[in-house]
């Protein structure tokens, strides 16, 4: 397969416009029936699905790995780590490659990419520490946007070690 | 000066002194009288001040400079080196080193002064000169006694070389001149001559003695040039001129010392003088070895005034600078030829070399699929040609990344030395293979390793001297690391002739704390038991190191190998000794490698620890405590079912005949049992990043030709 041909880059594709520094512009994707944002400043691209290679023995959320530029880039699946159903890939369905401060890169498994939205502080209401269940341990707070809420996904949960159940 | 960019080149610079002369006191230590030594040490001290100076580093500028005054004195046998003064000089190299780190870490060297040391310098150099002038007059004796030393030591080439330097002795003043000079002395004002020698291969030697007379001016006026000053300007001179200087303010010593400082300066060679020197008088002192007395005499007779210590530093100083240009000329070539790279230019290096490996890869899968058309023969043949040049150019950037173990390992016996005086044992280390190269990366990462082995043969592995001579053995322990190729793989042995492992103990030891049963134990084989020591469970215990003296740490000595693909094994006779054995690749980043295909995934194996790949018939499986084994010309193999150990489900039905690869850890085997042989290739090692953890058996990953990704077994963990 041609990795180039299948990135999309994702200023392209989701025509961002250029915003004041405050407001904080997140990915908006769909993983199961709840919609979820990653902030954008992780996101390194988008990339339709491809063939991923098993790991053996491997942590079980952990879907494999990809080669991304020839980079080996391992892939998990947001729906086992949160305990839904497997994920059922269609033509909707991406890999959104993020990007850590350490340059390390992890690709994460949605349903659908919808759009980008731009929140601003008083569209996001902070998690409280007591308002948990097994998938909200990955959310930072939830921002909302018109009628929508959008969980906000916090990465240093989702790649932590805790596991979800 | 901005000084900041040279900052990298001192560091670098400044450890390389620092262990030179960690190397050289350690051989002083056992060879208190070896001259060519006290002299490499002075040397070393005196290019680290210099350098500390230049810098702008003061502190360590002064704990050189009193570390240098030492040897100064050892060198011209004013005192003997005692225990005493190794012990406070390795404390000194302890400050520089955490000098250095300061520096790394801050770009400053902090406000630490180490007034303890240099107190400590002062009363060796006390005590050592005490013992060494017992004649009322020594004072004033031994600076001039050091005059004539200095020649003398080397009577073949730098007693006349001194005196021929002297230039400055062979020109004739004239009436204004000598009137100057007169007034300066009347004054008494000191005044010296100097001849300055410029490094030959140097381009703007005017530029050069305009530094020298610069800081010269800042203490004092000079009153003659030779050639004049017009000449040095217009660098119509050789390699080295002359001048006279009255010192106005300060000291002219410092003068000197500023002087030196300028880059490219060979030498200088200078003295105080007391009057006139008559033009005459150079020829024939330069060829009567009685020079110096007369020379000298001066310099004594100036004692009361300017006192003995400045004066002192003076005649060393200047020879050792002498001996020092020849062996920087004798470096010459060696730097020209070797250029300091970063690592990370050397990784991009590597990365692109294995991209283009990636990408030869994939021209060859499509020739193989592109078989049978026309032109494909020629298509083949070009494509050789390439993997032919990757390959090479492979090896190339592999033997740039190559550098001797020795960087790692030389701070070893100064930790040996240390650990002798603290333990309270006697103990030698022997070290062989020292040139023996590997990846730079894991040259530095093995340190720590090596280490942790050596330290354990030290303080558990060896007896301590009673028990040993009540054993018959040698008074003083040995431990030895030994480092040798082997094939692929580079081979570190680190051991001691001390007490072995008692693996009864351990095995007792293990089963009270419950680790295995002891029915288990009584079935154990005595290397099942020593791997014991290996579990991180077990090293906590610090029980374990009182009975048997094995395990702290082992766990992580372990692990830090394995994370550099290698292993580590043990070898022990109760009573003779202990041996660990650490296998590294010599190649971190591509290796060769056999892949294969269990079920529709693609796996590689490392062709350095496939042993033979056999065809075994169902019937020829045996089973021995109901573990599948073969059994091939006389040896019985355990067989692995890759099938399982990946999760894979079972084929509903058994082929009649199985592949097996025969792979080996050690003298250990296995076989394991795969689908299809591929063929074998050379494969890029990527990481599987940090995120997915806890596969043992999966070392890393690779990208086929095909930009399918493909996981790489790790035989090791599967053995």
């Amino acid at each position: 397969m041609d990795n180039t041909s299948t990135e999309v880059k994702v200023v392209d594709a989701l025509g961002i416009t250029e915003d004041s520094g405050e407001r904080i512009q997140y990915i908006v994707v769909k993983v199961g029936s709840e919609n979820y944002g990653i902030n954008i400043a992780y996101v390194d691209n988008i990339v339709r699905m491809q063939k991923i290679t098993r790991v053996p023995r491997a942590q079980e959320y952990f879907r494999g790995i990809i080669n991304l530029r020839g980079e080996v880039v391992p892939v998990m699946s947001l729906r086992r780590r949160m305990g839904l159903d497997d994920d059922e890939f269609t033509k909707d369905s991406r890999i959104i490659i993020l990007k850590f401060e350490d340059n390390a890169l992890l690709g994460v498994v949605v349903d659908s990419v919808r759009e980008v939205v731009t929140l601003s502080e008083n569209e996001i209401d902070e998690m409280g520490s007591e308002a948990r269940s097994d998938s909200a341990t990955f959310i930072n707070g939830v921002g909302k946007n018109g009628e929508e809420l959008i969980s906000l996904l916090d990465f240093q949960k989702v790649i932590g070690e805790k596991e979800a159940v | 000066m901005d000084v900041s960019q040279y900052l990298d080149i001192f560091i670098d610079e400044a450890q390389e002194h620092i262990q030179d002369l960690n190397e050289s006191i350690l051989v002083l230590e056992n060879e208190p009288d070896n001259k060519d030594t006290v002299n490499e040490i002075f040397r070393a001290a005196h290019s680290l001040k210099g350098m500390a100076g230049t810098m702008g580093f003061k502190n360590m500028q002064k704990l050189t400079h009193d570390m240098e005054n030492v040897f100064q004195e050892v060198r011209s046998d004013n005192m003997n080196v005692s225990s005493d003064l190794i012990d406070v000089v390795f404390q000194c190299l302890d400050a520089l080193e955490s000098y250095i780190e300061t520096i790394k870490a801050t770009s400053d060297e902090g406000s630490e002064d180490n007034a303890a040391i240099i107190q400590r310098l002062a009363e060796v150099l006390a005590a050592g000169l005490g013992q060494e002038a017992p004649a009322p007059e020594g004072g004033e004796a031994s600076p001039s006694a050091e005059g004539e030393a200095a020649p003398a030591e080397d009577a073949g080439d730098s007693s006349d070389g001194s005196s021929d330097k002297k230039k400055y002795l062979t020109y004739e003043f004239s009436d204004k001149e000598k009137e100057d000079f007169e007034n300066a002395l009347t004054d008494s004002k000191p005044v010296f001559g100097v001849t300055v020698f410029i490094d030959e291969g140097c381009l703007l030697k005017a530029a050069r003695a305009f530094l020298v007379f610069k800081a010269i001016e800042d203490y004092g006026t000079i009153i003659k040039y030779n050639p004049s000053s017009q000449d040095i300007e217009d660098e119509n001179f050789e390699n080295d001129f002359s001048f006279y200087f009255v010192v106005d303010s300060g000291d002219g010593e410092a003068a000197i010392a500023d002087a030196r400082e300028v880059s490219e300066i060979v030498d200088i060679v200078y003295e105080q003088l007391d009057k006139v020197p008559e033009t005459g008088a150079a020829s024939s002192a330069a060829q009567a070895a009685p020079v110096s007395p007369a020379e000298s005499a001066p310099v004594a007779e100036n004692a009361p005034a300017a006192p003995a210590a400045p004066a002192a530093p003076a005649a060393p100083a200047a020879k050792t600078e002498k001996k020092q240009a020849p062996a920087k000329k004798a470096n010459k070539p060696v730097t020209s030829r070797t250029v300091r790279v970063d690592i990370e230019k050397l990784d991009a290096l590597m990365n692109q070399v294995s991209e283009l490996i990636i990408a030869k890869n994939s021209l060859v899968s499509i020739t193989s699929q592109a078989t049978g058309e026309g032109g494909t023969n020629q298509y083949a043949e070009q494509i050789e040609y390439l993997e032919r040049i990757t390959t090479n150019l492979h090896e190339s950037v592999m033997k740039v990344r190559m550098v001797p173990i020795e960087n790692s390992i030389n701070k070893f016996p100064r930790m040996i030395r240390d650990l002798s005086k603290s333990l309270n044992k006697k103990m030698e280390l022997i070290i062989t293979g020292e040139d023996t190269e590997l990846d730079r990366t894991v040259v530095d990462e093995i340190g720590d390793p090596l280490q942790h082995l050596l330290r354990n043969s030290a303080d558990h592995g060896l007896e301590d001297t009673a028990t040993r001579i009540e054993r018959g053995k040698p008074e003083t322990g040995t431990i030895y690391l030994n480092a040798f190729q082997e094939g692929n793989n580079v081979i570190i042995e680190v051991g001691d002739d001390g007490n072995g492992i008692d693996t009864e103990a351990v095995k007792n030891k293990a089963i009270e704390r419950g680790v295995i049963s002891p029915e288990r134990a009584e079935n154990m084989s005595q290397k099942e038991i020593i791997d014991l020591l290996f579990m991180p469970s077990f090293s906590m215990a610090k029980q374990i190191t009182d009975i048997s003296g094995r395990g702290v740490g082992l766990d992580v000595v372990k692990s830090n190998v394995e994370s550099l693909g290698g292993d580590v094994e043990v070898k022990t006779v109760l009573g003779q000794g202990t041996k660990f054995i650490v296998s590294l690749p010599l190649t971190l980043a591509i290796i060769q490698a056999l892949m294969v295909e269990v079920r529709d995934e693609k796996y590689a194996i490392s062709l350095g620890s496939i042993q033979t790949i056999e065809d075994i018939p169902l019937d020829e499986i045996k089973y021995v405590q109901s573990k599948e084994v073969i059994n091939i010309r006389g040896t019985v193999i355990p067989i692995v079912r890759l099938d399982r150990i990946l999760d894979l489900p079972p084929k509903e039905e058994e082929e009649e005949s199985l592949v097996v690869v025969i792979v080996k850890k050690g003298d250990q085997l296995a076989g394991l049992v795969v689908d299809n042989l591929i063929g074998q290739q050379e494969i890029v090692i990527k990481s599987l990043g940090k995120y997915i953890t806890n596969i043992k058996v999966i070392s890393g990953a690779t990208i086929l030709g095909d930009g399918e990704v493909a996981l790489i077994l790790d035989a090791n963990a599967l053995i």
